[in-house]
């Protein structure tokens, strides 16, 4: 709820008998032209021009109060936040975090693209923002439907509203929705809207999965039915004339004789046909490619007609059957897979892969494996969540079984408990969350309908975690909040800190800095939240006060909790009445005397005081020192690492302290270092030039042996086919003298004048007897 | 690998090559041909790079230069004469896991096969073009080839050859899509082995013009430039061919050029003598035909049926039952 009350700054409100005055920081205008991923503007609200028109007003009837700070939210149709929400159909929404976008957020991304600065732009500014206005409160009123379908019902309505120039209002809207490049279902914050945006969420990171491994299980399809044919088509029967003449087809089989034919194909071509064994691997990982289930095509009716298995449940049992059941066929589905890729590389290796392949199961499965396969997701409704249920959900999430569990509750204070004295806020399955945490290898993320957008980047890394993963929701639709809408109960719970942002990410790294954040809460450092409210007095005088947002503003939103809270009249206020926060901050729980009220306005707007009953305080508290621990366990003020400081800055002091001691003791100067740069150059010296030994072993004087230089050898054959014992290639292919008494000084003559690059070089005569050896030497001059 | 085990299981089974599992029978060219040169400095390459056997393809037309597939043990397509680049780019369309190598003579590609060639580079699919120019027809028995120098004297010019001969560098160079183009000759190994090293790593059409001897045929058309190794120019470069110090006491005439500069490339190309030897021109950024039409996704066999089942039946009449 950093949404509301944080951004806007003021709540609106008077003290009796003032007229309601929103007290505005900044108009609807400061949102435009800011591009979508602009985080705090995405979920700003601000009261804009829609305010004064009325359209989409809160319908549902409020209690008769409600915190002074949720003053200028009645009509929250008509501010700017980032609900309604794009669920981006097709590709589009593939990739990153593009699988959910703001109804605002897109609509600024399109001005920005197409409206002209300045004046110029501004009438489109106006239509545009109008048509957002108007799908926003279509949406609120239950319209659902696409995007396009939406827009098209606003653009007429807003034609029909009768601007000046009606014409105009088509033309801009019709070129903005040129520049709208994506569509998809709009949904709105409700009971439905976090089932809604996982389910999205999970099929659209599926779908680009899926389609990337079904491609490559097409590929090895392909390729192990390439082996078969090409084996086929050596094989008698592709060669038999009858298979020949199927082959021509009927309009040219009278120019053929395909017995002739038949004959010269099995004379002419090799004859050697697949081993057996490797024939029946081949069909037997192609068959079970070929039936798989776990991957669906992009295009129906391209799969094996067997039914696909689904991933989507409505229940942890259910699912964890389903995963037991298709083991055995994830397994042989690996097994497949991994016997097609070597098959195809030509790497199977019978006398290794056989025994492995044989004793392959499902413990053989690596994560990586697991990866392959599509996650599970869940989406589970505490109200539903009995004790098998609860329990199943626990090993799962225990487990390192990728299942995605959404548990969404609509309600997180399940009414007062009734024991004598004793209140306790939260339900049983709202600590659910904390105590996966405490897991320590499953994804958690507690959040409230209102942040699912701002949190798409967390939901996204949840449903990608290897692993198990729990996202805990409050959707803000329970019954007890009738004053609210959704979006309002569901912030007010996550500001208020009764619900409080974290998320635990096991991947992230390997302590608890890296994993676990609540730095998505509203002044995530602070015990509560504080804000700025601004009002009237009797005399239109305008105050302000910096007011907190209590678990306390929270509960009193909730009707079932009437009898904790009572309004004081303002004849009756009194110097020991403090606001209710500091009874929750005080150290002893603030001075006994003093009587906590919280701020509320009723439904005229008007500022009232109302008393906290203690024993709702006393749970109050415990909200806070849970929240507390939360922020420990998030870096913030974290007593460990408070003492830990503390004790290293003693030490460091305590050491300074005998340095500075040393210090003064010392009374003489210390000796100085012996001069380092007198000793150097005699070693270096000493070093010979490495280059001039380099050139001297490259200029070796010739000897009189003969020798080839073998590295220009053009691998011609001349010498070799001289006399192949003298000269030999070595394992570049390139000669050398393998043997120089493997010949005579004859061959080695007329083999360097058959070289054609001239680097054969006989040396001198090995054997004196030789005849005609003054000759040959002669010749043998010019290959010196 | 999509299986993870896959990857375990090759790794374990690591087998390494020698150069004699590249070798094939024994070659069937003159003794001191050129060509010998050119088949060993690619089987060097295929085991210098652990090129599993099956995973290489040799296409050639029809010459002495394209008896090469035979001599490697892989697989080898010797095709019609002129016709080695378009099979090239059907292997390649449907196999692009394959490393695709063209054996082509002056004939085979700048006479009979000089469309094809055109067209090839255009596409610049991913294969290494060894271009054996030994300027004569050397299989038939010394005809002119479009590369043979003027006034050069052949059963089909006894009075001399009458035109100035192509220059393929040229040729290629101006091309559009050209996207690796070098000139080799067949007796200086080392360089041999760099620039076919190079165009195998070259992403597209690396065409390689390699000056070979026909010691048959033209025993003395290249004795100057052997006798004198200044008339061979090395062109080297950090991204071209580097030139050892065994190499630079040999061959000293030698300047840097960069192989992304098209026009100096182009200047290159124009001189024949001193002859250019290294990497002329290079750019990985050009676009390759088989990237470009490669289908988004896999047809299986079952696919294209049930698609082309699809597709008939829009034409099938159904008799009236
Ligand atoms: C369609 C066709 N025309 C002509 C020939 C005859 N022929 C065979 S090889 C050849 C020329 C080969 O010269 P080149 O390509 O330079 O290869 P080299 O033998 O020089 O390596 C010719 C014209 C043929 N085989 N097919
Ligand atoms: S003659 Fe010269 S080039 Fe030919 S193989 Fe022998 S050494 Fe090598
Ligand atoms: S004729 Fe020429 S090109 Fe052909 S093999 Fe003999 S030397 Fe080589
Ligand atoms: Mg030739």
């Amino acid at each position: 709820m950093r949404s509301h009350i944080e951004s806007t700054g003021a709540g609106a409100a008077k003290t009796k008998p003032a007229k309601p005055k929103p007290a505005r920081r900044a108009s609807g205008a400061n949102h435009e032209n800011k591009p979508d991923d602009v985080k705090a503007d995405a979920m700003e609200l601000a009261p804009s021009a829609a305010t004064e028109t009325g359209s989409g007003a809160d319908a549902a009837a409020g209690p008769a109060l409600r915190p002074a700070l949720l003053a200028g939210y009645r009509n929250l149709a008509a501010l700017r936040h980032d609900f309604p929400l794009l669920l981006v159909a097709g590709e589009g929404g593939e990739g990153g975090d593009g699988w959910v976008r703001s109804l605002s957020g897109m609509i600024d991304g399109i001005l920005q693209d197409i409206a002209p600065q300045g004046a110029e732009g501004e009438a489109l500014r106006r239509q545009l923002l109008g048509l957002e206005r108007e799908v926003r409160a279509l949406v609120s009123r239950g319209a659902g439907g696409s995007l396009s379908e939406l827009w098209t019902r606003a653009a007429k309505q807003l034609r029909g509203v009768g601007d000046a120039d009606a014409s105009s209002v088509a033309d801009n809207l019709a070129r903005a929705r040129n520049a709208l490049r994506l569509d998809g279902a709009v949904i709105d914050c409700d009971a439905e809207s976090p089932a809604k945006l996982f389910s999205h969420a999970w099929t659209t990171m599926q779908r680009a999965k899926t389609r990337a491994v079904l491609d490559e299980i097409n590929e090895l399809v392909l390729g192990l039915s390439d082996i078969l044919k090409a084996d086929f088509m050596r094989s008698d029967a592709a060669r038999a004339p009858a298979a020949l003449k199927g082959a021509v087809g009927t309009s040219y089989e009278a120019e053929f004789d395909f017995d002739a034919l038949s004959r010269l194909l099995t004379d002419a071509s090799p004859r050697d046909a697949l081993p057996e064994p490797r024939r029946r691997r081949i069909g037997a990982a192609l068959s079970v490619l070929q039936a798989q289930r776990f991957f669906a095509p992009a295009v129906a009716g391209e799969d094996n007609g067997e039914g696909l298995y689904s991933f989507a449940f409505e229940s942890c049992e259910k699912a964890r059957e389903a995963l037991q059941d298709r083991l055995p066929a994830m397994v042989a589905l690996i097994k497949a897979i991994a016997i097609a890729e070597l098959e195809i590389e030509n790497r199977y290796k019978a006398a290794t892969h056989d025994a492995f392949f044989e004793s392959f199961d499902e413990n053989t499965l690596t994560p990586e494996g697991w990866a392959l396969f599509p996650t599970y997701l869940i989406c589970l409704r505490d109200a539903a969540l009995d004790a098998a249920e609860t329990a199943t959900l626990i090993e799962l999430l225990s487990s390192s079984l990728p299942m995605k569990i959404m548990l969404q509750s609509d309600d997180i204070l399940a009414g007062p408990a009734l024991g004598p004295g004793s209140l306790a806020l939260g339900t049983p399955s709202t600590r659910l969350a904390n105590m996966a945490v405490g897991l320590g290898g499953a994804y958690v993320l507690q959040a409230s309908g209102a942040s699912l957008y701002r949190l798409r980047h967390r939901i996204r890394s949840g449903l990608e975690y290897a692993g198990p993963a729990l996202f805990s929701l409050f959707s803000g639709a329970g019954p007890t909040t009738p004053g609210l809408r959704p979006y309002l109960a569901a912030a007010a719970a996550e500001q208020s800190r009764a619900f409080p942002v974290f998320s635990y990410n096991p991947a992230a790294g390997r302590d608890w800095a890296s994993r676990f954040s609540v730095a998505d809460n509203p002044q995530a450092a602070a015990a509560w939240p504080v804000q700025h409210l601004a009002y009237e007095d009797e005399n239109h005088q305008r105050l302000s006060e910096d007011v907190a947002f209590t678990v306390l503003d929270f509960v009193a939103c909730d009707r079932r909790y009437g009898e904790y809270f009572s309004a004081v009249p303002r004849s009756e206020w009194h110097a020991r009445m403090v606001p209710a926060v500091e009874s929750l901050t005080g150290e002893a729980g603030g001075a006994p005397e003093a009587t906590p009220y919280l701020l509320m306005i009723d439904e005229s707007d008007a500022l009232q005081r109302v008393v906290v009953d203690h024993r709702l305080l006393q749970a109050a508290r415990r909200c806070g020192e849970t929240w507390h621990s939360l922020q420990e366990l998030g870096g913030i003020d974290n007593s460990h690492a408070k003492r830990l400081l503390e004790s290293e800055r003693e030490l460091w002091e305590q050491e300074k302290a005998r340095e500075i001691e040393a210090l003064r003791g010392q009374a003489a100067p210390a000796p100085p270092e012996p001069a380092v740069e007198q000793a150097l150059p005699a070693a270096v010296a000493e070093a010979p030039a490495p280059e001039v030994a380099a050139a001297e072993a490259e200029e070796a004087p010739p000897s009189d042996d003969p020798y080839i230089e073998t590295a220009r050898c053009t691998t011609c054959n001349e010498c070799t086919d001289l006399n192949n014992r003298m000269f030999a290639y070595d394992d570049n292919m390139q000669a050398y003298i393998a043997d120089p008494d493997a010949g005579t000084y004859r061959q080695l003559v007329e083999a360097a004048e058959a070289c054609q690059v001239a680097i054969l070089h006989p040396g001198k005569p090995r054997n004196p007897d030789e005849p005609n050896l003054a000759d040959l030497i002669e010749r043998a001059a010019d290959f010196e | 690998m999509l299986a993870p085990v896959t990857e375990c299981l090759l790794r374990l089974e690591d087998e390494p090559y020698g150069i004699d599992d590249y070798r094939s029978g024994v070659p069937r060219w003159c003794t001191g041909c050129g060509d010998n040169a050119i088949l060993t400095a690619v089987q060097r390459l295929c085991r210098d790079e652990k090129l599993p056997l099956e995973k290489i393809v040799c296409v050639s037309g029809i010459g002495c230069a394209s008896r090469f597939p035979h001599y490697m043990n892989t697989y080898g397509f010797h095709s019609l004469h002129g016709r080695a680049l378009p099979v090239a780019e059907g292997i390649k369309m449907r196999r692009p896991d394959l490393h695709v190598f063209v054996a082509t003579g002056d004939g085979d590609c700048c006479s009979i096969g000089a469309a094809h060639w055109i067209h090839a580079i255009r596409y610049n699919m991913d294969m290494t073009v060894l271009m054996h120019d030994n300027q004569i027809y050397g299989l038939t028995k010394k005809q002119v080839s479009p590369t043979s120098p003027l006034g050069l004297r052949s059963n089909t010019t006894p009075r001399g050859a009458y035109l100035e001969p192509l220059n393929p560098l040229s040729a290629t160079l101006g091309v559009s899509n050209v996207s690796f183009v070098a000139q080799a000759v067949d007796w200086i190994p080392e360089v041999l082995y760099q620039i076919i090293a190079q165009a195998f790593h070259h992403k597209g059409f690396s065409f390689i013009r390699i000056l070979q001897r026909c010691p048959e045929f033209l025993p003395d058309l290249f004795e100057p430039w052997l006798q004198d190794p200044d008339k061979v120019k090395l062109l080297s470069h950090a991204d071209g061919i580097e030139v050892s110090a065994g190499l630079a006491k040999t061959y000293k005439n030698l300047e840097a050029h960069d192989p992304a500069n098209l026009d100096r490339a182009r200047e290159i190309a124009s001189v024949t003598d001193p002859i250019p030897v290294g990497i002329l021109y290079r750019n990985s950024a050009v676009p390759r035909y088989e990237e470009i039409r490669a289908p988004d996704r896999t047809f299986t066999p079952a696919m294209v049926k049930a698609g082309l089942e699809k597709e008939m039946d829009k034409f099938t009449i159904w008799p009236a039952d």
